[in-house]
């Protein structure tokens, strides 16, 4: 496969060279598969194969970008994207900094995250899986929902400097099952994050759900009254918040744009709890790492928090031809983040509802529509949804009803943090927006946090 | 292609599918300037094309779509296939709403193609805006020029060909500073649609370096302003945060197929039950609300839906009362058969996908609100004791069954005895969806109402992105909680 798609791009270097053009082409192929589902039916049942490049010249400090989603058996069309750069470069207006052209060294291909097996899945198969993790658990009232998106990524890119070009492919699934009641309109849902086929685990996701629905079933509901406390965020939740913290306040651009509420002097400081360690490391294939950016620097784990300290800003080339900085090998579609876990042992929502609890604790798996209020200070906001429980001192659970959060990055990874998981899960967090981009970070099954503000509590489900 | 189309629609129906639908796009082109301090960031042009095709099979959807058109019938028969499968976990099989064979055409109305405008032209535009954001205060600023031109040929099993040629423009400028306790603040003009058409002639520079200089001097007053209050008090909501209101609490609230379940396992479902259309007090009296997708300088108009039915007005909430929703073929039948009465007289021509390699789904036209008898947004303020005047969408947060919601603005204007006064920085309003609607006390005059656009609606999975517009006045509501 590698070889198809390198032949094409030699090809197309060669016919930008052809036209005189300093050019970055890059290739994108998804091959997408997402069976839907809705009122315990199969709602949707979809496949797309789309190929895409990009093309961007370069004439000094003059750059323009061409992108088409391409037919393969017409190269013809494929090249007149490059008569389009040809156009309009002389209108183009030039930065005032000087852009990195891409010059890769060596070829690179990355099939570290590609499983055969999972590319190959079949409808069947997705259906058989559903079928499992719902078994049982359906009924007039309780109706399944959920998606289960599988597919195959193929990224390349070459530049005119060089023959070298790089290549990855990967494959990943993203799971997501709800179960709703269709007349008190509660929702849990499981999910699950896979590079191959072999981490399918439908069983594990219908315990998760099993448990859940006898809880909202049989447990009291109840309106929680507004006010502070401690909260135990499930994975869905802190792969969130990671990922949107380090987004907003850790990449070079955000922080000289003004948007980051961390600034450069904070390198180096103690600001979050000793206990969390934050890397983008390129080594966990199971959250789709790639070894090189899109510039051919070669990626390395890369702390951003050790034990409580910011360590350092993610560069993107574009940000550091900008202001004068080192690219840190972040030209990339998504970052490798892992959370560290912690020393306690707690595996399974199952482990959770049986701890000892010396106080009472509101499980937030996943918050809803999260969104940045104040980036400079920030601050964020977002609901419970999915199967928040409120487990209370006394053994009992209470279901709640679903509650606002409006709190800083740092009340959430401050000093209030009071205990982490041991075990860590991938959690997938890609969107379906436009290409495919498989997105996961490692985090910690659970997170504890003191003095979390509920600011608002709904009456009801 | 066209008739290689119609022969694989003819096939499958022969092979036993019940519906099929084929959207080709021949061309799909886009532009994209961005410029960010001076610098152009980007200068993109791009392009697409392809085939998206949609199958109903023993009550079950099947979709598969390619860039690659060297086959199609291996696009249909994999769309066949995909249905085949998934009509083996039906529980109520799909059934489409009555329509018409329709053979027609649709061309966005535009009297200059934004594509036959040269980039140095556009690029000179962007100059000019960064020059007049380019003041004393200003720490970032940005412009942005998006261009979209679309040729869509649908084709279904019932007869329908349609045409479908589209023309959008998005421009926008943003202007940044640091306010004195060291936060980011923000001002942006995103220009109402005025006029009938929505090409690059809408994009008018005098306008724009007005609202320059406008969106500079408010920046700079936010920029020593003290913070918004806290507590319950009127807010006066400008057409820049009110139409997101608007978006977010009456639109996809309304959308038939999330009050189905059909959006659950992503975006969420809605507080509506089928139960509450012609009953519901969803707001005050002064509340009426509409679905118009024939507002012609909207991209929430686009002449047919990709069910191949008409563009409409209908009403959705009529002084106060729930009445209508945002629906497309499928979800009507199976409203009216849950409901076990007709509550929906057909499809409201909705349902739509972002290319050709999505599948429609039900999304807003142009959402607008009515406007009121309340006058100027002068005469609300004066007939306000104490509250917020508040514009510009910074941030937005709600609840999955769109039941409460948070939202932040980039300026605010404090309001005392009828008087407008200092600006204020971070306000911040939330509320419980029903009450807050019901709580609209004060509706602006027909100077007051505009259309803006919204360029980014996410919705659905796969993930798709839409365009649409809401045509709002300045509305105020009292008793809201302010401040959090």
């Amino acid at each position: 496969m590698s070889n198809q798609v390198i032949d094409l791009l030699q090809k197309l270097r060669q016919a930008a060279i052809n036209k005189g053009l300093q050019a970055l082409i890059s290739y994108h192929e998804e091959d997408s598969y997402l069976m839907r589902f809705a009122n315990s039916a199969i709602s949707l049942n979809t496949n797309e194969h789309l190929i895409s490049l990009d093309f961007i010249a370069f004439d000094g400090r003059k750059k323009v970008s061409y992108s088409m989603i391409a037919d393969p058996s017409e190269i013809e069309s494929m090249e007149k994207g490059l008569d389009i750069l040809v156009e309009m470069l002389p209108h183009a207006q030039a930065l005032n900094y000087d852009p990195t052209f891409p010059v890769y060294e060596k070829d690179v291909v990355d099939e570290r995250s590609y499983d055969p097996t999972l590319a190959a899945l079949t409808n069947e198969e997705r259906l058989a899986y559903f079928n499992t993790l719902a078994a049982g658990l359906e009924s007039e009232d309780v109706k399944l929902s959920g998606i289960f998106s599988s597919g195959t990524t193929i990224t390349a890119q070459i530049s005119t400097a060089t023959e070298h070009s790089q290549y990855f492919r990967s494959t990943d699934a993203q799971v997501s099952a709800v179960l709703s009641s269709e007349s008190l309109k509660w929702e849990v849902n499981a999910e699950q994050s896979a590079q191959k086929k072999s981490d399918l685990d439908a069983e594990g996701l219908h315990k998760d759900l099993a448990l859940l629905v006898k809880h909202y079933q049989e447990d009291e509901a109840v309106q929680l009254p507004v006010g502070k406390y401690t909260v135990v965020l499930g994975p869905a939740a802190t792969a969130e918040l990671s990922n949107i913290m380090a987004y907003y306040g850790m990449t070079g651009g955000a922080l000289m744009q003004g948007y980051s509420f961390l600034k450069e002097e904070d390198q180096g400081k103690n600001l979050f709890s000793e206990k969390i360690n934050l890397v983008d490391d390129p080594r966990e294939v199971e959250i789709y790492a790639q070894q090189a950016d899109r510039f051919g620097l070669e990626r390395k784990p890369f702390p951003l928090i050790t034990e409580g300290r910011f360590q350092a800003f993610m560069w993107d080339q574009d940000s550091a031809d900008e202001f004068k900085k080192n690219p840190t090998a972040h030209d990339v579609s998504h970052a490798s983040l892992v959370m560290d876990g912690g020393e306690k042992s707690v595996a399974t929502l199952k482990d959770l509802l049986e701890m000892p609890r010396e106080e009472d604790i509101l499980y937030v798996p996943y918050i809803h529509y999260m969104n940045v209020v104040n980036p400079t200070q920030g601050m964020v906001t977002g609901s419970s949804r999915f199967g928040a429980l409120f487990l209370r001192k006394d053994g009992s659970v209470q279901v709640p009803y679903n509650v606002r959060l409006t709190q800083k990055f740092s009340d959430f990874f401050g000093e209030r943090v009071q205990w982490m998981s041991k075990e860590q899960v991938a959690y997938n967090v890609s969107s379906s927006y436009g290409r495919r981009n498989p997105t996961a970070l490692k985090v910690p099954r659970f997170i504890c946090v003191k003095e979390i503000e509920i600011s608002h509590s709904n009456p009801s489900y | 292609m066209r008739e290689k189309l119609k022969e694989q629609l003819d096939q499958l129906k022969a092979k036993g599918a019940h519906y099929v639908d084929a959207r080709w796009y021949p061309r799909e082109d886009s532009n994209f300037l961005f410029m960010w301090n001076g610098n152009l960031k980007e200068n993109n042009a791009s392009s697409q094309s392809g085939l998206g095709v949609r199958v109903l099979y023993n009550g079950a959807w099947g979709f598969s779509a390619s860039s690659d058109l060297s086959n199609p019938s291996a696009i249909f028969d994999r769309a066949f296939d995909n249905a085949r499968i998934a009509s083996e976990r039906v529980t109520f099989p799909i059934r489409l709403a009555e329509k018409e064979a329709i053979v027609d055409s649709f061309n966005s109305p535009n009297q200059i193609d934004p594509f036959s405008v040269g980039l140095d032209e556009k690029v000179a535009f962007l100059q000019k805006m960064d020059a007049a954001l380019n003041q004393p205060g200003v720490v970032q600023r940005f412009g942005m020029l998006e261009f979209v031109r679309k040729q869509i040929i649908f084709l279904d099993s019932e007869g329908s060909e349609i045409e479908k040629n589209i023309i959008e423009v998005f421009p926008s400028i943003h202007a940044m500073g640091v306010d004195k306790d060291g936060g980011m603040q923000r001002r942006k003009y995103l220009p109402g649609r005025t006029g009938a058409t929505r090409g690059w002639e809408s994009i008018n520079e005098t306008d724009f370096l007005a609202n320059a200089e406008r969106i500079v001097s408010e920046l700079n007053q936010v920029l020593v302003a003290d913070d918004a209050p806290n507590g319950k008090m009127s807010v006066i909501l400008l057409n820049g945060i009110m139409f997101l209101q608007t978006h977010e609490t009456i639109g996809h609230a309304l959308e038939l197929d999330r009050i189905l379940g059909y959006e659950l396992s992503f975006a969420g479902g809605s507080f509506v039950r089928l139960e509450d259309f012609g009953k519901l007090r969803y707001g005050s009296e002064k509340l009426t609300a509409r679905a118009n997708a024939l507002e012609p300088n909207s991209p929430g108009s686009f002449g047919f839906d990709d069910d191949s039915v008409p563009a409409q007005d209908n009403l959705l909430i009529d002084k106060g009362i729930l009445v209508g929703a945002i629906t497309g073929r499928q979800m009507v039948e199976e409203a009216n058969a849950k409901a076990k009465k007709q509550i929906f007289d057909g499809s409201s021509g909705a349902n739509r996908a972002t290319s050709f390699y999505r599948v429609p789904i039900e999304r807003m036209t142009n959402i607008n609100i009515d406007p009121g008898t309340d006058g100027s947004l002068d005469d609300i303020i004066a007939n306000t004791k104490y509250g917020l005047v508040l514009d510009g969408d910074k941030s937005w947060s709600i609840g999955s069954n769109r039941e409460q919601f948070h939202f932040a603005c980039d300026i605010g204007w404090l309001v005392e005895d009828g008087k407008k006064k200092q600006v204020v920085k971070n306000p911040t309003y939330r509320g419980e969806t029903l009450p807050f609607y019901n709580s609209l006390t004060a509706v602006g005059n027909e100077s007051t109402w505009q259309v803006y656009y919204v360029e980014n609606c996410g919705k659905g999975a796969p993930n798709q992105i839409m365009q649409l517009g809401h045509g709002v006045p300045i509305c105020r509501f009292d008793n809201v909680q302010v401040g959090e």
